[in-house]
């Protein structure tokens, strides 16, 4: 069931440097969730624009869901100023959802604003306590809001080392986890910018590990009516390229895809 | 707000365009699609297409451009798969088909009109900007459209509706083939060849670079359009292109359309068309209009 709900804002913070987080009441939404879905937002009831802003879930349960989003654009902008009691008009939850991290050590793996998703499967993954290794990056401290803890097997990096460990997060990955030092049945769950996520891949790819990955494309409906959303999957074998084999939809067929599947991340 | 076209009644003069809405069930969770005068369904093609590749879409002031490409899993699988479900709309079903060539275009007809599906006619798309082989469009060719709507018309006596693009010198000319090749309307306008170009990666924003311009940024466009051809034929004008509002739906019937579809709004509010029949309803009571004949075609001209 897809459900167009006006969400009521009751909380919008700026989290870290031009990062935000909104929390609204969504009772539809909220109880109707998984982990790695999102929503498509309509920025304002007066929105000039044509197409509503995607946005993963960050958290769902008690009537309520929330995002957590960078400002880098127009709706973005108008989002970070929304007020406290706003009702914003919503569509979700949308699109597939992480699988697999119940039988697996979890490897996840968040950068830039792939934070929501990744921060969703975290919070599931401690509260059915599944062990797992968490690993965010970005630019510099600023951009962070949850500390370094190693000895909880949550590792932060910084491009300019201003905390937890200086470098990307697959300097990271290649640290503690270095090449054949897996346990079978490590699975990486990623997102974040495009390049990042085909590093995550390529190291996946290197370590012979399962890796899924949530991409990111422009998107008219989030509903699978304007094709728009595609994304290009590995030719199938039988050689017959036709409707949605080739080209997937990232709002029907993902937004998550296993590494194997897709021919890039960007 | 009952018009009709032909014999075919429709609820409300407000239809879907075709590409925005699938197949009607895909939002039905979030709209009751039964209230739309009808369905107009995404263009279906002799054989699957998988499209063009990414990025098919991008943003630009007041609309978007897109270049899909015509992707759909072809006439076959389209009978054994879309029809079922189509039978079970409640509203007027209209079947969209594209094609490149003659043979393709009556092909899928054909195999449409085998089925004995509940739909009520064919919108013919002679006029998508993003198909490459084929050689020449039929949209832009007198001839063509001509020929194609006479073929057509020998295969079936449901609605036929001819979709004409603004991408031609004269619109009102290539209305007329149709309308003397015996279509019982046209539908005007497909979208407008458009580009957008990243200025940081200079790369354009389509991967085929140019692409097919909609949303409210063509209604004037479209406006000029639909009057052009409502000077020229006598059939009834589908209006396209931009509706937003229920006063763009009476800006297309001043012009002169008798029906109207709505697209790429349907993206950010699948429930518009059936917010705007009643706002129309409301649009008519307020300014005494009993029926919709009463606004076709009354834009009155500056008097000098
Ligand atoms: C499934 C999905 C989940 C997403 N989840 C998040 C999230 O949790 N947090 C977050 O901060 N962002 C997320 N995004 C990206 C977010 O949708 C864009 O940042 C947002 O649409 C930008 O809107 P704007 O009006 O502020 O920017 P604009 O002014 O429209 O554009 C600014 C920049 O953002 C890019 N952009 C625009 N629309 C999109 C889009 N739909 N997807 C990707 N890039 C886009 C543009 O190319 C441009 O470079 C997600 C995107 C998708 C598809
Ligand atoms: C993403 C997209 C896909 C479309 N696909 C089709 C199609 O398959 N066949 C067709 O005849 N028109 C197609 N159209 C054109 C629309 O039906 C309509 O003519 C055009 O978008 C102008 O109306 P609008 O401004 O209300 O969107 C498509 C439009 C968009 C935006
Ligand atoms: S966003 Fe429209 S089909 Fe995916």
């Amino acid at each position: 069931m897809i459900y167009r709900e006006m969400g009521k804002v009751i909380s919008n913070e700026e989290i870290a440097e031009g990062i935000y987080k909104t929390v609204f009441i969504s009772p539809n939404i909220s109880s109707s969730s998984m982990p790695g879905q999102f929503v498509n937002i309509l920025p304002s009831l007066d929105w000039r624009n044509v197409m509503r802003r995607p946005m993963s879930i960050a958290s769902q349960g008690n009537d309520e869901i929330s995002i957590i989003y960078k400002s880098v654009g127009e709706g973005t902008r108008i989002m970070a100023n929304w007020a406290i009691g706003e009702k914003v008009d919503l569509i979700g939850p949308l699109g597939n959802y992480w699988e697999g991290y119940k039988s697996s050590f979890p490897i996840i793996v968040g950068g830039g604003v792939g934070i929501a998703p990744i921060l969703n499967l975290h919070d599931v993954l401690l509260e059915k306590k599944i062990d797992h290794c968490l690993i965010m990056g970005a630019r510099h401290s600023g951009e962070h809001f949850f500390p370094h803890e190693p000895q909880n097997k949550v590792f932060l990096s910084t491009d300019d080392g201003s905390l937890g460990i200086k470098g990307n997060v697959v300097d990271i990955l290649k640290s503690i986890y270095p090449i054949g030092k897996h346990s079978q049945n490590t699975k990486i769950f990623s997102c974040g910018p495009p390049m990042m996520m085909d590093e995550v891949r390529n190291y996946s790819n290197e370590n012979k590990l399962d890796c899924d990955l949530a991409l990111e494309t422009i998107m008219a409906c989030g509903f699978g009516i304007c094709q728009g959303c595609t994304v290009e999957r590995k030719a199938e074998t039988n050689g017959v390229h036709s409707y949605r084999n080739r080209f997937a939809l990232a709002c029907l067929d993902g937004p998550i895809f296993n590494a194997e599947e897709i021919i890039s991340c960007v | 707000m009952r018009v009709k076209l032909k014999d075919i009644e429709f609820s409300s003069p407000i239809l879907t365009a075709s590409g925005t809405y699938g197949y009607g069930h895909e939002v039905r969770d979030m709209a009751d699609v039964n209230q739309w005068g009808g369905i107009i369904t995404k263009s279906v093609t002799r054989h699957p297409r998988e499209g063009n590749p990414p990025p098919r879409i991008a943003e630009t002031r007041s609309g978007m451009i897109n270049s899909i490409g015509l992707a759909n899993l072809g006439v076959e699988k389209y009978c054994n798969e879309i029809i079922p479900s189509l039978n079970e709309l409640q509203t007027k079903v209209i079947i969209n088909i594209a094609g490149s060539a003659m043979k393709d275009y009556l092909e899928t007809m054909e195999m449409l009109e085998s089925k004995n599906g509940k739909h009520v006619g064919y919108e013919i798309n002679i006029s998508c900007p993003n198909v490459k082989e084929g050689g020449i469009e039929f949209g832009v060719n007198c001839e063509m459209t001509e020929q194609l709507t006479i073929e057509m018309r020998k295969r079936t006596d449901k609605l036929l509706i001819m979709k004409l693009s603004p991408n031609v010198t004269r619109i009102e000319d290539i209305a007329q083939a149709a309308e003397s090749g015996g279509a019982d309307a046209v539908s005007a306008i497909n979208t407008v060849v458009g580009m957008a170009i990243d200025v940081k990666t200079r790369r354009p924003k389509l991967n085929t670079a140019f692409g097919g311009l909609s949303g409210p940024a063509i209604k004037p466009i479209a406006i000029a359009n639909v009057h052009k051809v409502f000077k020229a034929v006598n059939i009834p004008i589908i209006g396209i292109g931009g509706i937003a509002t229920a006063k763009d739906v009476v800006e297309f019937l001043l012009a002169g359309a008798t029906m109207v579809q709505i697209g790429t709004m349907n993206y950010q509010n699948p429930n518009l068309g059936i917010q705007l029949k009643g706002e129309l309803s409301e649009y008519y009571s307020q300014n005494e209009i009993e029926k919709t004949e009463d606004l076709i075609g009354k834009v009155e001209y500056h008097s000098n």
